[in-house]
């Protein structure tokens, strides 16, 4: 080895002087480390030394008078379980993950279901319905925003003039219905997500097994529910824990459609970190719940991994 | 209100209006075009509320072109020391800055100086502000400090005064320190005698009301709070079908707007945020009655007044939603606007007065001074770890010279920081109905002389006056917490601040 490290062979078979770089070399090696180093240093850099900085600062206590952090450890993760604004943030965000999953899987199957056809024009229809993933989601939430306005939203208006709803409670404004005003839009953004997935796993499916069904008698219904949804549970979980990990940080949505409110009551845990980061400028504090959704955000997962038998 | 009358507030909209004025630059269109279109990242986003309900009405001309001799000779000779220098001030976006944006070129020609203004959402004001003192950076050379947080940067920032004597060579010839507004300085810009900046911005509640409607049901102008309710409720019983209301209030939850109009409604009611022995004064008996005063004005409020800021309440006036106002002076000159629903119909009246007397400043506490007009002033701050203190100091006393602050006036109609400008011709000659018009400065000025009021001086107000505070607001007016009990949500607000108060040490 230490011969190896003294003089070594070029792929041309000259001599190459030790400690100097050769990219041919390089580029020709057959191990891996050259392949890994670049890949590593984007991971170390832009996702292991934040987490462990966010780590860092969540160890030390900031005296908001003399702006100093020292290191106290405990100081944030005790005063996290005392605060009842992080367990409602904990409540509202697995409401809203799971309300949305829900309804997202739901109607994404049954739009799948009935965009998977090759009869004409369906492709376009299939295309049509990506439409809403290529909008930002600020742009999203204030759309839905402006929608939604207690005043003059089109949405509010309608539900006002079918009787549905009083214009005396504006749906984000009021604390019992601003969660379902964001989930709103986050279905209509986020379903077709689900549909190109569920779509996929259906052309996927073996069609042999479909007629034997058909030629035995059995209905649609029951060739759905015997047949389809049991060959499709692995994309279904797996789209579930895409979709889900996305939706446990959700943000944007919420600061531009009601910043958390009214009160608490759509406030989950990310963005009551980003509360206490940029108007109390309390940073260890924000990286602690930060960490928090992180931790919370692992069990689940797992949880749902080992539960449902997820295979990658 | 129409939806195209609100979709103006949006970024789009307003930026293309602005460019189909000749407000904003081509090249300033296309960056923020560039910056709906691609970036619309939800910080972005977050500039489309929020901000201040400013129209300016036309682009200065020639700002320096009534710059006296002695001054453009300073600029040229002195500022041109430091030519090529970039300087960068981030600010909410404040009329006097929004103005300073548009006009901070001709600086530039002059001295050779580029200045870079970077226009953000209060609170991201405050966390860069934070980050740069934090660090001791100077990535910022100048801060845009709200009222509130003029305690917590006073020792990042250089006292400007000092500066000016100490340094002859970089004063500007002229200057007049003692032309700026007494109140404003002592209230805005001094923390334990300090002077961490210089006044900039003086936004301040003022009472503001429908002649039109007042006239029509024989109501007379309000003087105090028992009037202002009575006058609320009658018409709003009376034009509810028409859809005007009695008020309308900037109730937004977990926003600073709904803390400034609990913190007026309290003082109002004789009460105090805090005590002098630095305890949280809300709970007692005259801060639950301004709370439970607040709550009743809800009632002939338009409902989506909880869910709006400044932004939003200016909109319920601009488009003839509502009849009475206590709030910002600052939406006057837009009420006047050519795209306004009530040009004309709105008349200034001075703050209303308590009925059981004020608190004294005396049995406040952390500098409060309870009075009738609450003021959301700003200071202009040079960074004590700048990079080109030097460069910023010469922009820092051009932007605040007597022409400059007269001429952002001008622009916008909104209340100077200098006694000149009030009594400037030019300004005098717009107080008369049109854009930008100045009408209300009389009132204004009387307000910020006799019953201007500011929020406590303290570290943590920063904080407690944009999350805590409102937030538990916001869950009694929305009925989330506390079962419409005012003294329920009080009791809350008292413990979290207490404790708060208690752990920093204060």
């Amino acid at each position: 080895m230490a011969e190896r490290m003294e003089i070594s062979i070029a792929g041309d078979g000259s001599m190459r002087r030790p400690g100097r770089l050769n990219l041919r070399h390089i580029l020709s090696s057959e191990h891996p480390l050259p392949w890994l180093f670049p890949v590593t240093a984007v991971l170390i850099a832009f996702g292991v030394y934040p987490l462990l900085y966010a780590l860092w600062l969540s160890l030390h206590k900031r005296n908001p008078v003399t702006r100093l952090s020292v290191f106290d450890p405990d100081w944030n993760w005790v005063k996290i379980l005392g605060d009842e604004r992080v367990w409602n943030a904990i409540g509202n965000t697995y409401l809203y993950t799971g309300i949305a999953i829900f309804v997202e899987l739901v109607l994404g199957l049954a739009i799948a279901l009935l965009l998977d056809s090759d009869r004409k024009g369906y492709g376009v229809l299939r295309a049509l319905m990506t439409l809403p993933l290529v909008v930002p989601p600020a742009v999203t939430g204030m759309m839905f925003l402006l929608m939604l306005d207690g005043s003059f939203g089109v949405l509010s208006r309608t539900l006002y003039a079918l009787g549905l709803w009083s214009p005396a409670y504006p749906i984000l404004a009021t604390s019992s219905t601003a969660l379902f005003g964001i989930l709103l839009a986050d279905i209509w953004q986020w379903t077709p997500f689900m549909v190109l997935i569920m779509m996929a796993g259906l052309r996927a499916l073996p069609k042999e097994p479909f007629e034997a069904a058909a030629i035995d008698g059995a209905s649609a219904t029951q060739a759905f529910f015997r047949l389809t949804l049991p060959m499709l549970s692995r994309i279904i979980a797996l789209a579930v824990l895409i979709r889900g990990v996305d939706l446990f940080r959700i943000y944007d949505y919420i600061k531009v459609m009601t910043e958390g409110g009214p009160g608490t009551a759509t406030e989950t845990l990310t963005a009551y970190a980003g509360t206490i980061y940029f108007k109390n400028a309390d940073f260890p504090y924000a990286s602690t719940i930060a960490l928090l959704t992180l931790i919370l955000l692992l069990i689940t997962s797992a949880m749902f991994i080992k539960i449902f038998k997820v295979r990658f | 209100m129409g939806f195209k009358q609100y979709d103006k507030q949006t970024f789009i909209a307003d930026s293309a209006a602005a460019f189909a004025s000749r407000r904003i630059t081509k090249r300033e269109f296309l960056r923020r075009m560039g910056l709906a279109g691609i970036g619309f990242s939800a910080f972005s986003m977050a500039m489309l509320g929020n901000t201040r309900p400013f129209r300016n009405p036309g682009l200065v001309s020639r700002a320096n072109a009534a710059l006296p001799d002695d001054q453009v000779k300073f600029l040229k000779e002195v500022g041109g020391q430091f030519k090529g220098a970039r300087i960068r001030y981030t600010s909410e976006a404040t009329p006097p800055t929004v103005v300073l944006n548009q006009i901070k070129n001709e600086f530039t020609d002059l001295t050779g100086i580029e200045v870079e203004v970077e226009i953000v959402p209060l609170e991201q004001v405050l966390a860069k502000a934070t980050q740069d003192v934090q660090g001791q950076l100077g990535t910022y050379d100048l801060y845009y400090l709200d009222q509130s947080w003029v305690a917590t940067f006073a020792p990042d920032c250089v006292d400007p005064v000092e500066l000016y004597n100490s340094n002859p060579d970089l004063a500007m010839p002229g200057f007049d320190w003692d032309d700026f507004s007494e109140p404003l300085v002592e209230g805005l810009a001094r923390y334990n005698g300090k002077l961490v900046g210089v006044p900039f911005d003086i936004p301040i509640f003022v009472l503001m009301y429908r002649k039109d409607l007042l006239e029509k049901h024989g109501i007379a102008v309000p003087t105090n709070y028992e009037e202002f309710t009575k006058a609320a409720h009658a018409i709003y019983d009376a034009e509810k079908a028409n859809g005007v209301f009695g008020t309308g209030l900037q109730a937004k939850s977990g926003h600073y707007s709904l803390e400034c109009d609990w913190t007026q409604a309290v003082w109002g009611h004789g009460g105090s945020i805090f005590r002098p022995d630095k305890t949280f004064a809300g709970n007692d008996e005259q801060g639950i009655k301004g709370l439970e005063w607040y709550q009743d004005l809800l009632t002939v409020a338009p409902p989506n007044s909880t869910a709006a800021t400044w932004d939003g309440q200016f909109q319920m006036m601009q488009s003839g939603q509502v009849a009475l106002v206590q709030s910002w002076d600052e939406f006057f000159p837009g009420l006047d606007a050519d795209d306004s629903k009530v040009k004309g119909l709105w008349e200034p009246a001075k703050p209303l007065q308590s009925s059981v007397g004020l608190r004294s400043v005396s049995e406040a506490g952390f500098g409060e001074i309870p009075n009738l007009g609450h003021q959301g002033g700003s200071i202009m701050g040079l960074s004590a770890y700048s990079k080109n203190q030097e460069a910023a100091w010469i922009f820092m006393q051009w932007a605040c010279s007597k022409e400059i602050m007269t001429q952002c006036t001008l622009a916008g109609g909104f209340a100077p920081m200098r006694e000149s400008s009030f009594a400037d011709e030019r300004v005098k000659a717009k107080a008369k109905v049109m854009p930008g018009t100045t009408r209300h400065l009389d009132i204004v000025k009387w307000t910020i002389d006799n019953v201007m009021a500011s929020e406590p001086d303290m570290p943590l107000w920063a904080g407690l006056s944009t999350n805590e505070i409102p937030t538990e607001l916001g869950k009694l007016l929305t009925g989330q917490a506390y079962g419409g009990s005012a003294k329920a949500c009080m009791d809350a607000v008292a413990k979290i601040v207490d404790s708060k108060v208690k752990e920093a040490e204060l």
